[in-house]
């Protein structure tokens, strides 16, 4: 990971950076100088995302937030506002995953995948365009889509759903945020098969399965959370400030197969 | 930021100017030696003394086999070696249909889709030869993905750089070798200085102005570095949001 001057003293909130992607994160932005509010449903992981957010030099909080619940959205919002005096980045990561048949995905399953991916994404840009418009610097948000959310996948019906949705979200609040003086960008990114735990839950932690997904991948090899910490900080940072509604996929070349 | 590129080696096609002079300053910037290419030598000469780095000018028609060739060679005795490729040289013209001549069609599409794809053929062969792979960066166009009247050549020849970029992504992945295409909007050049940016930006761009040419370097520098590791086949648009609505 490579930090990024221009993230410096920007504020920014990190959905889901209590592992994986999310803390990774969490990290590179505290390493370029962004004071980092870090959330996520376990208190155990968040705090150790805090850790290592001081122990990379930066100046981060964990704060607990569910991001399903609206409450849990105006409580951070405004926790970051006072702590740090605004708020210039959202990244909305939070996510889950399941892999399961059409006719074995029940309604709760739906609804479980749906509330986390797509109304947690929703209320992110909701709550963050409210708080960046206050803050009055302009702003950027980056929406974890997938590579799920350009192209299908066998037994992902829900979580293509939900992806697909967070791909359309982004270009209408894009638009909308291109309306407003100053403007806030916003983007999706759409991340191909990354090792993480929300990966390994669903398919399995094994050395042979490693193997396979980067032989299926172009590039033959498997994807790291740093990989996209590097990605939403090019989309979060100054350095895209004319990329606005724009899907980025970083993915190893999977998509263009 | 600087140094991200030190030690490595950049070939950067139209760099004497426009987007192509931006991505050669960037990249010189970020520390990595400049060759630039095109066809003015006066313009090339001064641009590449400007640079932060070390770089070179050499002349080339972007159409021309031989001319990569030559290029290639003349950029390893000065640097060493070859690490990236930005295909950027291209050129643009209007004319119906019926007002546009075969020799036309196929002049812009030799400067745009062969100069790609020589660009990506020579620079698989340059960098297959220290075997550490390397990133390869077309300059394709949001009229690769959209389209305008008049405009028949221009966008067959930058959608056809999409999936050229695409093709090759998935050939050369294995070695390491990215290939990925940035996409500007209506950028300020010497190409769309014609154009009313106060009556047109307004109207169809969602951010309302036009992009600089900084603002689509910085997109080439970011899939010339390892923060890129894991991008390859992929579009970079960066165009205020124009293909957004």
């Amino acid at each position: 990971m490579t930090p990024l001057a221009d993230l410096n003293g920007k504020v920014v909130i990190i959905t889901g950076a209590t592992k994986g992607m999310g803390r990774s994160t969490a990290v590179l932005f505290a390493q370029s100088g962004a004071k980092v509010v870090a959330t996520g449903r376990s208190e155990a992981d968040g705090a150790e995302t805090e850790r290592q957010i001081k122990e990379a030099g930066g100046d981060g909080v964990f704060i607990r937030q569910d991001v399903c619940e609206e409450a849990d959205w105006a409580r951070v919002t405004e926790e970051a506002m006072s702590r740090y005096g605004g708020l210039d980045i959202v990244v909305n990561n939070a996510g889950v995953f399941m892999v399961k048949p059409i006719a074995e995905t029940s309604e709760e399953d739906y609804d479980w995948i749906y509330r986390t991916n797509v109304e947690g994404s929703f209320l992110g840009l909701k709550y963050g365009f409210e708080a960046i418009r206050k803050t009055g610097r302009g702003g950027s948000i980056v929406n974890v889509s997938s590579l799920m959310g350009q192209v299908g996948y066998p037994g992902a019906t829900a979580y293509c759903a939900t992806k697909g949705a967070i791909t359309g979200l982004t270009k209408s609040a894009a638009l909308e945020g291109a309306e407003l003086e100053p403007q806030i960008r916003v983007n999706s990114l759409h991340p191909g098969v990354i090792w993480t735990e929300m990966l390994t839950s669903q398919f399995g932690d094994d050395q042979s399965l490693q193997d396979a997904f980067a032989e299926d991948t172009p590039l033959k090899m498997i994807g790291l959370p740093e990989y996209m910490a590097d990605a939403i900080a090019y989309l979060a940072s100054d350095q895209s400030s004319y990329v606005t509604g724009t899907e980025l996929t970083v993915d190893g070349g999977r998509g263009a197969d | 930021m600087s140094g991200e590129l030190e030690g490595k080696t950049a070939i950067i096609t139209g760099g004497s100017r426009g987007i192509g002079l931006a991505c050669a300053e960037a990249l010189s910037g970020a520390g990595a030696n400049v060759v630039i290419t095109g066809r003015d030598v006066a313009r090339g000469e001064e641009a590449a003394k400007a640079l932060p780095n070390q770089a070179r000018f050499m002349q080339q028609d972007v159409a021309s086999d031989e001319d990569w060739t030559r290029v290639m060679e003349a950029t390893k005795d000065a640097f060493g070696r070859v690490d990236i490729v930005v295909a950027n040289a291209g050129v643009s013209s209007f004319f119906t249909l019926e007002a546009m001549s075969l020799e036309e069609f196929r002049g812009l599409n030799d400067i745009n889709l062969k100069g790609a794809f020589l660009g990506v053929k020579h620079g698989a062969i340059a960098l297959r030869e220290h075997g550490e792979g390397g990133s390869i960066i077309l300059m394709s166009s949001v009229m690769g993905r959209i389209s305008a009247p008049a405009n028949t050549h221009y966008s067959a020849s930058k959608s056809g750089v999409r999936l050229l970029a695409k093709a090759a992504a998935l050939e050369l992945g294995a070695e390491k070798i990215r290939v990925n295409c940035v996409l500007p909007g209506i950028t300020h050049s010497d190409m769309t200085a014609a154009f009313d940016e106060v009556a047109m930006a307004p109207a169809i761009v969602p951010q309302k102005r036009f992009g600089e040419a900084k603002e689509v370097a910085d997109a080439v520098l970011f899939a010339s570095s390892d923060r890129s590791i894991f991008m390859t086949g992929a579009d970079l648009v960066v165009d205020g949001g124009l293909i957004t609505r």
